[in-house]
C-alpha cells in the first residue's frame, strides 16, 4: 500500500472513531434518567400544548435515527444531533445559567492544556533521558533507582501523589491548595499575574509530570535495551563507532519509534491524570468541569466535556501515527 | 516446575505475594481485626472529628469521629473485591474476543479487534465517569462498568497468542480428525493460552483496584460501602488538609500503594517468567577486561592475524562455562582460512572473541589476539575502536537485522568511512559507498534505499561492501551464505572469492560446509567442542585428514564423482558447554575412542609447519 493511501486510511480511520463517539454518546445521553428535556416533557402539570411544543423545541417529535416518513430522511433526532455538534453547538448548560456548554468547555480545554502540556513535555524528555542511561547502564545502581522510581509512581494513585505533594507542599513551602490565580488578588503588572498562575500551576506540572515520567522511564528503558541488543547495534560496535555516536545515530531514533506509538497510546492515561490532577488542586481545566459537572447532574456539559476529551485523544494519536509514519520508512501497511 | 513454585522462588514475586496476601487476610479477618465497626452508627462528639492518633485509635478519627484504622481494615474487603470481581469480568470479556478473533480470523476476527481499537482509543477514566454517573453509582455497576471496558489489552493478547497456537501441529492434528471449534478451542488452544493470560491477568487486578479508587475520591463510589478511595474522597473534601489531619489521608493512600505494588511485583515476576525479555544488549561495559603492559610476541612477518591460546567464557548460573579453550592459529597475509566444525564448536565465538565483540558476559580471560604487533584481547577500548574495521572487518551471519532498518544502506557504509577518516565529507564517504555497491553488482543507485528494499542476497552483498569500506587487512565472513536459496550462495560465495582475490585481502570464512572451504580456501582450521582439532592446508587436511571428526567430516560431504557412496553423518552432537566432557571431548562421539581418551585431554601434535592436530591415535606411529 502506498503512503499517502496509508495516511489516507489513517485519517478515515480517526473520522469513524469520532463518528463512533458520537453516536455512542447521542444513544447513551439519551437513555438518561435525569435529561430535563424528556423531563419536562413528561410533568404532568403541563397542558398537552405545552408538552408539544416542548417536543418541538428539543426535536423528540423527530425519529430516533432515521426519517422514514415525510421529509428527508436525515431529519432524525440522531441526525440533528450530529450536525449540531459539527456546527460546534454543544447546547447548554443546566448547572451555569445562560452559559453554553462551548463556551465552558472551550475555557476548560485552555486550561488543561496549560497544565498538561508543560507536565507532559516535561516527562517526555526526563523520562526519555533517564530511560536511556538507565538502559545504557543497565543493571548499575542508576538502573536499579529508575526501576524502582518507575515502579513505585506506577503503584502511586495520581490523585494520591497529589494530596501528598498539596498536603506536604502547602504546609511546609506555602504552595497554594487550589484554583489557577489568588482569588481578589490585584497584580501591579502583568509579571505578577504570570508568577501568581505559575506558582498556582507548580504542584499540580510537579504532580503530573513525576507520574507521567515513571511511565516513560519505564517504556523508554524496556526499548532501549530492547534496540541494544539488536544485530544491527553489533554491527555499528563492529565498524569502530564510539559507543555515543552508537546511541545517538543508530540507538536513539530506532528506540523512540515504540515510544511513540505509547506516549500516543498513553494518551487516555493522560486524560485520567489530568482529571485526578484538576480534582486535587481544583484547577478549573476539564477534568474538573467534568467532575463538577457529575456532581451538579450538568449532563449537557458532561457530554460536551466527555466528546471533547475523546477527540482529542483521537487527534493525539493520529499526530502521533503520522509523527511514526515520517521515522520509519518500512510503515507501508496498517 | 510449577508456575506457582517458579513465583515463590523468583525474589519480587514472593515479595508481591506476601504483600497481596497479607492484604487478602486483612480483608477475611476484618471484623476479628478493626477495633470499631465503621458501618455501625455512633454518637460522636466535636472532640471525635479529626482526633489525633492515640493510644486508643491507633490512626485517629475521620471527618466523621471514626477510627480510621477500623475502616482501613474494612475497605480492605472493597478494593480487593472489586479489584478481583472487576478482573473476572474484564478477562472473561478479553479471554473470549481475542479467542474468537484469533481462531476465526477473517471479517469477524478483524471487526472483533477494531472495536478493541476503538477502546484503546477512547479515555477510559473519562468514559467510566460518564456510565457510573449515568447508571448510578452502586458496588455492582462499578465493577460491570471496570470490568467491562478493561478488557482490551487482555483481548489483544489472547488473540496473538491464538494466532500462533491456531498453527501449531497438534491443532491441525485435532481439526483434521474432525473436532468441533469448540472442543479444539477448549481442549487445545485455551490451556496453552492460560498460563501467558497469567501476568496480564494480574496487571488487570492492579488496574482495576486503581479504578475503583479513583472513581470512589472523585465522588462515584459507592457512598454505602467504605473503600480507600472513599476514605480519601471524605477527608480530603471535608478539610482534612486544612486540619493537618494526615492520618485521615495518607494511611488510605498508602494501603491502594501497597496492594498495586504487590500486584504490580507479581505481574513483573510472571512476566519475567513466561516471557523472559532481553536483559542484556550489545553496549554494556567489558567486565573482565585484563590490561597488559608488555606487547606480544611478534610473528612472522607474512603473518597477518595470530591467535594464541585463546580461551573465551561465558557467565554461567555456577560459574563459568568455557566456550573456547586454548585454541591457536595463524592468517598470513592475502590468505583464505576455512574454520569449519559443526554449529557450538565455537568457530563463530573464537573470531567474535578476536574482534572484541562477544556477547554480553563473555571474557577472554587468557591468550592473544595478535595483529601488527598489538594484542587485540587486551587493547583499550579506544584504541582497540580504530582497529575495528580498518584492520578486521565482519560479515556477520544472516544479514537480516544486522543493518540498521531506518537508515539507507548508502549512508550506513558512508558512516563506516567517515568514522575512520573524519577528514573525507559525506559527499565523498557517499561517493565510495556507491563504487563498493557496485562493486558488489548492487548498482550504485540503490545506495539511498533501506535495508527492507533488498532481497536476502542483495542484503548480504551489501554486507559484504560494508566490510570492505576501509580496505582491512583481514575479513572475517561468518556463515556468510546460511540463509539465502541455494543459486543465491553460490552466486555470493563466488563474489566474495572474487573480490578477496582482487584486493589482495586476508578472509577467514567461517562454515560447516567443507565443500564450500575446499572450493575457496587455502588453509582449513577444524574446531571441535571448542578446541581446535586439527589444521593445515587444505590439501593436506582433506587428502590426510588426521583428526577422526575431520574424517567423519569429509566423510559427509558429497561426492559429485561417487554418487552411490553412502553419506555418512556423525550420530550425535557437540557436547553443551555445560556438560563438556572430560578429556577429549570428541571422544563420546569417536568411534575410535580408546580408554585414555575419555581421561585425559590428548595434547596438540605438531605434524609440520602449521600443520597440527589433537589426537592420541597421532602418538601411534602404526597408526599415521
Amino acid at each position: 500500500m502506498s503512503r499517502s493511501r496509508l495516511l489516507a486510511k489513517k485519517i478515515g480511520w480517526a473520522l469513524v472513531t469520532v463518528m463512533v463517539v458520537l453516536t455512542f454518546n447521542f444513544f447513551l445521553f439519551r437513555v438518561l434518567p435525569g435529561d430535563p428535556a424528556k423531563a419536562g416533557v413528561k410533568d404532568p402539570r403541563l397542558s398537552a400544548e405545552a408538552v408539544e411544543a416542548a417536543r418541538v423545541r428539543f426535536g423528540l417529535d423527530k425519529p430516533v435515527l432515521i426519517n422514514l416518513d415525510e421529509g428527508p430522511w436525515y431529519d432524525s433526532q440522531y441526525f440533528r444531533y450530529v450536525g449540531s455538534m459539527a456546527a460546534g453547538d454543544l447546547g447548554e448548560s443546566y448547572a451555569f445559567k445562560n452559559r453554553t456548554v462551548g463556551e465552558l468547555v472551550g475555557k476548560a480545554l485552555v486550561n488543561t492544556v496549560w497544565l498538561v502540556l508543560p507536565a507532559q513535555l516535561i516527562a517526555i524528555a526526563a523520562g526519555v533521558a533517564l530511560g536511556l542511561v538507565a538502559a545504557w547502564k543497565r543493571g548499575t545502581k542508576l538502573d536499579v533507582g529508575a526501576l524502582t522510581f518507575g515502579l513505585v509512581t506506577w503503584s502511586l494513585p495520581t490523585f494520591f501523589l497529589g494530596i501528598l505533594l498539596l498536603f506536604f507542599g502547602s504546609r511546609w513551602f506555602g504552595f497554594p491548595t487550589a484554583g489557577r490565580v489568588t482569588i481578589g488578588a490585584e497584580y501591579t503588572s502583568i509579571w505578577d499575574q504570570i508568577g501568581d498562575i505559575v506558582h498556582h500551576l507548580f504542584l499540580p506540572t510537579l504532580t503530573f509530570a513525576l507520574v507521567l515520567l515513571g511511565e516513560y522511564l519505564l517504556i523508554m528503558r524496556s526499548s532501549v535495551v530492547e534496540v541494544f541488543s539488536e544485530d544491527y547495534i553489533l554491527t555499528a560496535k563492529a565498524k569502530g563507532l564510539s559507543p555515543g555516536a552508537i546511541v545517538r545515530r543508530h540507538g536513539f531514533r530506532n528506540a523512540m519509534l515504540p515510544i511513540v506509538t505509547l506516549i500516543a497510546l498513553n494518551l487516555g492515561f493522560t486524560v485520567s491524570g489530568a482529571i485526578q490532577v484538576e480534582t486535587v488542586y481544583s484547577w478549573p481545566g476539564l477534568g474538573k468541569l467534568t467532575v463538577d459537572a457529575v456532581s451538579t447532574r450538568d449532563f449537557p456539559v458532561l457530554q460536551g466535556a466527555f466528546l471533547l476529551l475523546a477527540i482529542s485523544v483521537i487527534g493525539a494519536n493520529l499526530i502521533a501515527e503520522l509523527v511514526y509514519l515520517r521515522l520509519d520508512p518500512r510503515v507501508t501497511e496498517v | 516446575m510449577s508456575w506457582y513454585r517458579r513465583l515463590w522462588d523468583h525474589r519480587l514475586g514472593r515479595v508481591g505475594v506476601l504483600m497481596l496476601g497479607f492484604s487478602l487476610l486483612v480483608a477475611l479477618a476484618a471484623p476479628l481485626l478493626a477495633p470499631t465497626d465503621p458501618y455501625a452508627s455512633v454518637r460522636v462528639s466535636i472532640d471525635d472529628i479529626y482526633a489525633p492518633p492515640d493510644g486508643a485509635r491507633l490512626l485517629g478519627t475521620d471527618d466523621a469521629g471514626k477510627d480510621v484504622l477500623s475502616s482501613l481494615i474494612y475497605g480492605a474487603r472493597v478494593s480487593l473485591l472489586v479489584g478481583f470481581s472487576a478482573a473476572a469480568i474484564a478477562l472473561l470479556i478479553g479471554g473470549t474476543v481475542g479467542l474468537v478473533a484469533g481462531y476465526r480470523g477473517g471479517r469477524l476476527g478483524n471487526g472483533l479487534m477494531r472495536i478493541t481499537d476503538f477502546f484503546l482509543v477512547v479515555p477510559d477514566l473519562a468514559l467510566q465517569i460518564v456510565i457510573v454517573a449515568i447508571i448510578g453509582q452502586s458496588l455492582r455497576n462499578i465493577i460491570l462498568v471496570i470490568g467491562a471496558l478493561g478488557w482490551t489489552t487482555t483481548a489483544r493478547l489472547v488473540r496473538s497468542q491464538t494466532l500462533t497456537i491456531r498453527e501449531r501441529k497438534f491443532v491441525e492434528r485435532a481439526r483434521a480428525v474432525g473436532a468441533g471449534d469448540l472442543t479444539i478451542l477448549m481442549r487445545h488452544v485455551l490451556p496453552q493460552v492460560l498460563p501467558l493470560m497469567l501476568a496480564n491477568t494480574v496487571l488487570v487486578i492492579s488496574l482495576a483496584i486503581l479504578s475503583e479508587s479513583t472513581l470512589a475520591f472523585i465522588g462515584l463510589g459507592d457512598p454505602t460501602k467504605i473503600s480507600w478511595g472513599q476514605m480519601l474522597n471524605f477527608a480530603f473534601s471535608r478539610g482534612a488538609v486544612s486540619a493537618g489531619a494526615w492520618w485521615a489521608l495518607i494511611p488510605p493512600g498508602l494501603a491502594i500503594v501497597w496492594v498495586v505494588l504487590g500486584t504490580t511485583l507479581v505481574g513483573n515476576a510472571l512476566e519475567d517468567m513466561f516471557n523472559p525479555r532481553v536483559g542484556r544488549h550489545h553496549l554494556e561495559p567489558e567486565r573482565h577486561l585484563r590490561t597488559r603492559t608488555d606487547s606480544p610476541r611478534p610473528s612472522a612477518p607474512d603473518i597477518a592475524l595470530a591467535i594464541r591460546h585463546l580461551v573465551v567464557t561465558f557467565e554461567g548460573d555456577h560459574g563459568p562455562l568455557t566456550a573456547v579453550e586454548d585454541v591457536s592459529f595463524e592468517v598470513a597475509k592475502g590468505e583464505s582460512v576455512g574454520l569449519v566444525g559443526e554449529s557450538g564448536c565455537g568457530k563463530t565465538t573464537t573470531m567474535l572473541a578476536a574482534l572484541r565483540l562477544l556477547p554480553p558476559g563473555g571474557a577472554i580471560p587468557s591468550g592473544e589476539v595478535e595483529f601488527d604487533g598489538l594484542d587485540l584481547a587486551t587493547l583499550p577500548e579506544d584504541r582497540l575502536r580504530q582497529a575495528r574495521w580498518t584492520r578486521l572487518a565482519m560479515v556477520f551471519q544472516g544479514a537480516m537485522n544486522a543493518l540498521n532498518p531506518v537508515r539507507s544502506v548508502g549512508d550506513q557504509i558512508g558512516e563506516a568511512i567517515r568514522t575512520h577518516f573524519p577528514e573525507r565529507t559525506k559527499a565523498e564517504a557517499m561517493r565510495r559507498a556507491r563504487e563498493l555497491l557496485e562493486l558488489v553488482g548492487i548498482g550504485a543507485d540503490r545506495a539511498t534505499e533501506f535495508p527492507h528494499q533488498f532481497s536476502g542476497g542483495m542484503r548480504q552483498r551489501a554486507m559484504i561492501a560494508l566490510a570492505l569500506a576501509c580496505d582491512p587487512e583481514v575479513i572475517v565472513a561468518d556463515e556468510p551464505t546460511t540463509a539465502l536459496d541455494v543459486m543465491i550462495q553460490a552466486q555470493v560465495m563466488d563474489l566474495l572469492v572474487d573480490i578477496r582475490q582482487q584486493l589482495g585481502m586476508a578472509m577467514v570464512l567461517i562454515t560447516h560446509d567443507l565443500a564450500v572451504v575446499a572450493e575457496s580456501c587455502d588453509r582449513v582450521v577444524v574446531m571441535y567442542g571448542g578446541r581446535v582439532a586439527e589444521q593445515g592446508t587444505v590439501e593436506e587436511v582433506y587428502s590426510h585428514p588426521a583428526h577422526p571428526y575431520t574424517r567423519l567430516l569429509l566423510e559427509a560431504i558429497p561426492d559429485m564423482e561417487q554418487p552411490g557412496r553412502s553419506l555418512i553423518s556423525i550420530p550425535g552432537s557437540p557436547p553443551r558447554l555445560d556438560e563438556l566432557p572430560p578429556g577429549c571431548r570428541f571422544a563420546p562421539r569417536c568411534p575410535e575412542a580408546m580408554a585414555r581418551c575419555h581421561r585425559e585431554t590428548p595434547p596438540m601434535t605438531v605434524l609440520g609447519r602449521r600443520r597440527e592436530a589433537s589426537c592420541f591415535l597421532l602418538e601411534e606411529p602404526a597408526r599415521v
